[in-house]
């Protein structure tokens, strides 16, 4: 008892202070992707909707329907096309309407 | 006028109710007039009853010619019967109220109510016996007149049972009584109370404290001490609703009163330990009463062992009121006796109320089995009232009667160092620990008493059926007014009792248990305090306050009414709910040593599987120790001497001429010596 | 309850859930994680209980569903009668992938989405959400925090070091 005591002393504070302040851990956790529009071309778009394992991509003639609440950031479409997707390092989603979580990404040569 | 006027009025009523009953009970219209004369005589009754509290002792009065018994009737109002048979008219006038719609006129239910109100009238003889003579025939009356009540339906073989139980130990005990009062009237050398009480103390010690054993284990036969207890949860059940409460209303009072009368009238005894030994027989009585009373489904067993508890009770006031009197402790020998009395009171409203009650729910729903009923508030909502006033009372909760009363006696015993005794204080001080105990086991039984019959939902379509139309409803709630009456105006009636014990004990409490108008104090002016009166409109403020908060905090807008939350579950069964001996369960494996379980699980051979291949079938069943233990020897060696002596009657008519020829020869032997 | 609008409704919840609010959750068949994520909140490095939140079983006691799983259509009945065993003012909070309808498809026995049985207020996105997401969304359901995904593109700029041509 006292051993965990004068070790819990030496160790200090270890609740973490967020969402006052950030916290460090969260650099390391898995996030859902960011899409860079210049890369997606249908090819790829086609590829990266194949490859998702939860069907959170869906491509919808010149965009490419994004649904991030599906997500579960395997980093299956970044492994696929690690040019055109990247980790977007955002853990804070939550939304207060089911429509907001959807986004839709132009591909390349769309207007954005 | 005296008080004894008003008792003849009684009696007179009840004979005719008796002798009406026989005649006319056959109709509808018969049958309410017998009730109304049966209630004329209870009102009488009970305006004797209490005018006697106050007026003291009336004069020894000769009634008649040779009567029966080959004398007169001997007749005497005394302040100690005064409770008992104001109790009686109670009873019997709210019982009256109660049989029109509880029975259906027949020539059984003539020959029921022809029985029931001869009963009556000699429990009043017996409370109103100034002779000996009287008061015995008058008990074995009432034993005779109890054994046709209870045996209502004679085909039952149940019936048949319990009644042979009643009448059984009734014999016992009255052969007890009959030694007891022939050791008193031999040494005192009169026949009547007030001859007997006027010369107690010139009877040697130990002959007194003979006849005051004989007294306690005869009349105990009849209170219910245990282990003399058993013919209670025998023909509880089976007598009709009315014939059960009046057993437990009153003839197990009178038990009481028989145990009373020796120890305070006729026979007090020197010593404590009688005292002590009567304290020991209560406690115990009261705590396995409860004890048994828990493991219970039928609600008439369940409430006869609760009559076994409270007759312990007062018991156990009486014994501790003698050992103090043994150490001088006048104020509290005085203040236990009034504190046992008015629990007699008590117990009579608020149990006969109970049972009338569980005769109500019998008819309503058909069964009296605790684990088929359920839900019975919503179809029975009256009779759910006053049975929860009824329960209120039992369990001793404030601000009823029950409260009041075992408050009192809880403060007696409390002060049990005032004996001056160590051992004797611990003894006291033990059983008020005992009591304690019986007292939280009896809001735990009543708790389960009122929640499994009435809360919940119905476990069977019967209950889910059960219909208020058609049940009697106005003699149970004049007994829940008795009860709500005697705990709001306690000191009222405390003021009464303390008259009638200066009666009895020459002990004028006065200033000691009533200081101001409302308060009441436990024979010492140092040691408690409390008022009835004001805790009784205290909590009933404090219950508007919930209600004030609502009605001010409530949500303006609309709310929604959803199911009660069960957890989720998709289909809740009634089945799911607690069951009676579920929720009494803990107990009974605390106490195993005391129930003694026999458990008995059969399944399917090639059980394998466990359970899957056929129903498993659980049996726990209480052990009868009492009768198992005791009872069962006795017969078994009163058999065996039978059998030894039944070679006499051989049915040889030579054996029989030679035993007259010798018992003329000792007859002529006699003589000449 | 009178139909309030979600403006006022989170008014409601800031003023009365601010600084204390019951949490009860209720897993409609999922595969667990996110309840293990839940239950690390309560550990020491998370700590929920600084900020006001706690845990209860009883429904009547809740101002706030936490729900995870895709509503499999046996679990409807109890679902929603968790949901009328609490009283208002209350919030829905879906969580994980499963229960925004992300995994399952509707079919005989799954609902797929719990937005299906119940009206949910906030959902959190994540398989399982992180702790650390789970606050932030509790922190937007009490109106503590602010909603950050509307505004989220999910898009990066070109990395010019590794253009490629498409293939």
């Amino acid at each position: 008892m006292t051993l965990w005591f004068v070790r819990g002393l030496r160790r200090g504070v270890v609740t973490t202070r967020y969402p006052a302040r950030p916290d460090p851990s969260a650099a390391s956790l898995p996030t859902p992707p960011a899409f860079r529009p210049g890369q997606l071309t249908a090819g790829v778009a086609d590829r990266l909707v194949a490859v998702c394992p939860g069907g959170a991509l869906r491509r919808d003639d010149r965009v490419l329907v994004y649904d991030v609440g599906a997500c579960a950031a395997c980093g299956r479409c970044a492994t696929e096309a690690p040019h055109a997707v990247t980790s977007s390092g955002e853990f804070e989603l939550a939304a207060t309407a089911r429509s907001v979580l959807i986004k839709r990404i132009p591909l390349r040569g769309e207007a954005p | 006028m005296t008080p004894l006027d008003f008792l003849y009025a009684a009696g007179a009523a009840w004979l005719a109710a008796a002798v009406a009953s026989l005649l006319i009970a056959r109709t509808p219209a018969g049958l309410r007039a017998c009730c109304v004369l049966s209630a004329v005589g209870g009102a009488a009754a009970a305006a004797g009853g209490g005018w006697s509290l106050l007026y003291g002792d009336t004069a020894v009065v000769s009634l008649g010619g040779p009567t029966v018994t080959g004398g007169p009737l001997q007749l005497q109002a005394t302040s100690l019967a005064g409770v008992f048979t104001a109790l009686l008219g109670v009873v019997a006038v709210a019982i009256a109220l109660y049989a029109p719609r509880y029975h259906q006129p027949s020539a059984g239910t003539s020959l029921y109510l022809a029985a029931y109100n001869l009963a009556l009238l000699a429990c009043l003889t017996v409370l109103a016996a100034g002779g000996m003579v009287t008061f015995l025939v008058a008990w074995e009356t009432m034993s005779l007149a109890c054994y046709l009540l209870i045996l209502r339906h004679p085909r039952d073989l149940g019936a048949a049972r319990g009644a042979f139980w009643f009448l059984a130990l009734s014999e016992a005990g009255f052969l007890l009584v009959v030694a007891a009062f022939v050791i008193l009237s031999a040494k005192t050398g009169a026949t009547t109370l007030a001859g007997i009480a006027a010369h107690a103390s010139s009877v040697p010690a130990g002959w007194r404290a003979a006849a005051y054993l004989l007294a306690l284990a005869g009349f105990g036969f009849k209170a219910g001490l245990v282990p003399l207890h058993v013919w209670l949860p025998e023909a509880h059940p089976v007598a009709p609703a009315d014939g059960s409460a009046f057993l437990s209303g009153v003839v197990v009072k009178l038990g009481v009163y028989g145990i009373a009368l020796f120890a305070f009238r006729l026979a007090p005894p020197a010593g404590a330990w009688p005292g002590l030994l009567t304290m020991f027989a209560g406690a115990v009585t009261a705590a396995i009463g409860i004890l048994y009373a828990m493991a219970e489904r039928d609600i008439k067993r369940f409430l006869a062992y609760s009559t076994i508890e409270n007759a312990g009770i007062i018991v156990t006031a009486f014994g501790a009121a003698m050992t103090f009197h043994a150490y001088r402790q006048q104020a509290l020998w005085a203040f236990l006796l009034i504190a046992g009395i008015y629990h007699v009171a008590n117990h009579g409203c608020y149990k006969t109320l109970l049972f009338l009650e569980a005769g109500v729910v019998e008819h309503a729903a058909g069964t009296r089995d605790m684990d088929r009923l359920g839900g019975l508030i919503h179809r029975l909502p009256r009779s759910a009232v006053i049975a929860f006033a009824g329960t209120l009372g039992i369990a001793a909760l404030p601000p009823l009667n029950g409260f009041v009363s075992e408050w009192l006696i809880f403060q007696g015993l409390f002060q049990g160092f005032r004996t001056g005794s160590h051992l004797t204080g611990i003894l006291i001080v033990l059983a008020a620990g005992t009591l304690g105990l019986t007292g939280g086991l009896a809001i735990y039984a009543f708790v389960r008493g009122f929640g499994i019959p009435y809360l919940g939902m119905p476990r069977t379509r019967q209950a889910a059926a059960a219909s208020e139309t058609g049940q009697p409803v106005l003699g149970p709630a004049l007994l829940a007014v008795a009860c709500a009456a005697l705990a709001v105006g306690a000191p009222v009636m405390l003021a009464a009792l303390s008259r009638a014990a200066r009666t009895v004990t020459g002990v004028s409490l006065g200033p000691l248990l009533l200081p101001g108008k409302l308060t009441v104090i436990p024979a010492h002016a140092d040691f408690a305090a409390f008022s009835p009166t004001y805790l009784a409109v205290f909590l009933v403020c404090a219950l508007a306050v919930p209600v004030l908060i609502f009605l001010a905090g409530r949500p303006r807008a609309g709310s929604t009414r959803v199911p009660v939350w069960d957890g989720g579950i998709v289909s809740f069964k009634p089945r799911m709910q607690y069951s009676a001996m579920t929720f009494s369960a803990p107990t009974r494996v605390m106490f195993d040593a005391l129930y003694r379980p026999a458990v008995s699980v059969t399944r399917p051979a090639d059980d394998d599987p466990a359970g899957r291949s056929g129903p498993v079938h659980y049996e726990t069943r209480v052990t009868p120790v009492f009768e198992q233990y005791l009872y069962r020897p006795v017969v078994r060696g009163l058999e065996w001497l039978a059998d030894l002596v039944r070679p006499i009657q051989s049915g040889d008519v030579n054996l029989y001429l030679l035993y007259v020829f010798v018992v003329i020869l000792l007859a002529y032997l006699l003589g000449a010596v | 309850m009178t139909p309030v609008t979600a403006e006022e409704l989170r008014e409601t919840i800031a003023r009365q859930f601010g600084r204390s609010l019951h949490i009860r959750t209720l897993d409609t068949g999922s595969c667990a994680v996110c309840e293990q994520e839940i239950r690390l909140l309560t550990a020491p490095h998370y700590d929920l209980h600084r900020l006001g939140f706690f845990f209860t079983p009883a429904p009547r006691h809740a101002d706030l569903l936490l729900v995870t799983g895709p509503m499999i259509r046996a679990f409807e009945v109890a679902a929603r009668k968790t949901y009328d065993a609490m009283p208002g003012p209350k919030v829905v909070v879906a969580t994980g992938a499963c229960a925004l309808g992300g995994v399952y498809p509707a079919d005989p026995f799954t609902h797929g989405t719990v937005d299906a049985v119940l009206p949910v207020d906030v959902w959190i996105p994540g398989c399982p959400p992180s702790p650390l997401a789970l606050l932030h969304g509790l922190g937007v359901a009490v109106g503590k925090l602010a909603e950050k995904v509307r505004d989220l593109p999910f898009t990066a700029p070109d990395d010019s070091e590794r253009t490629r041509g498409d293939s």
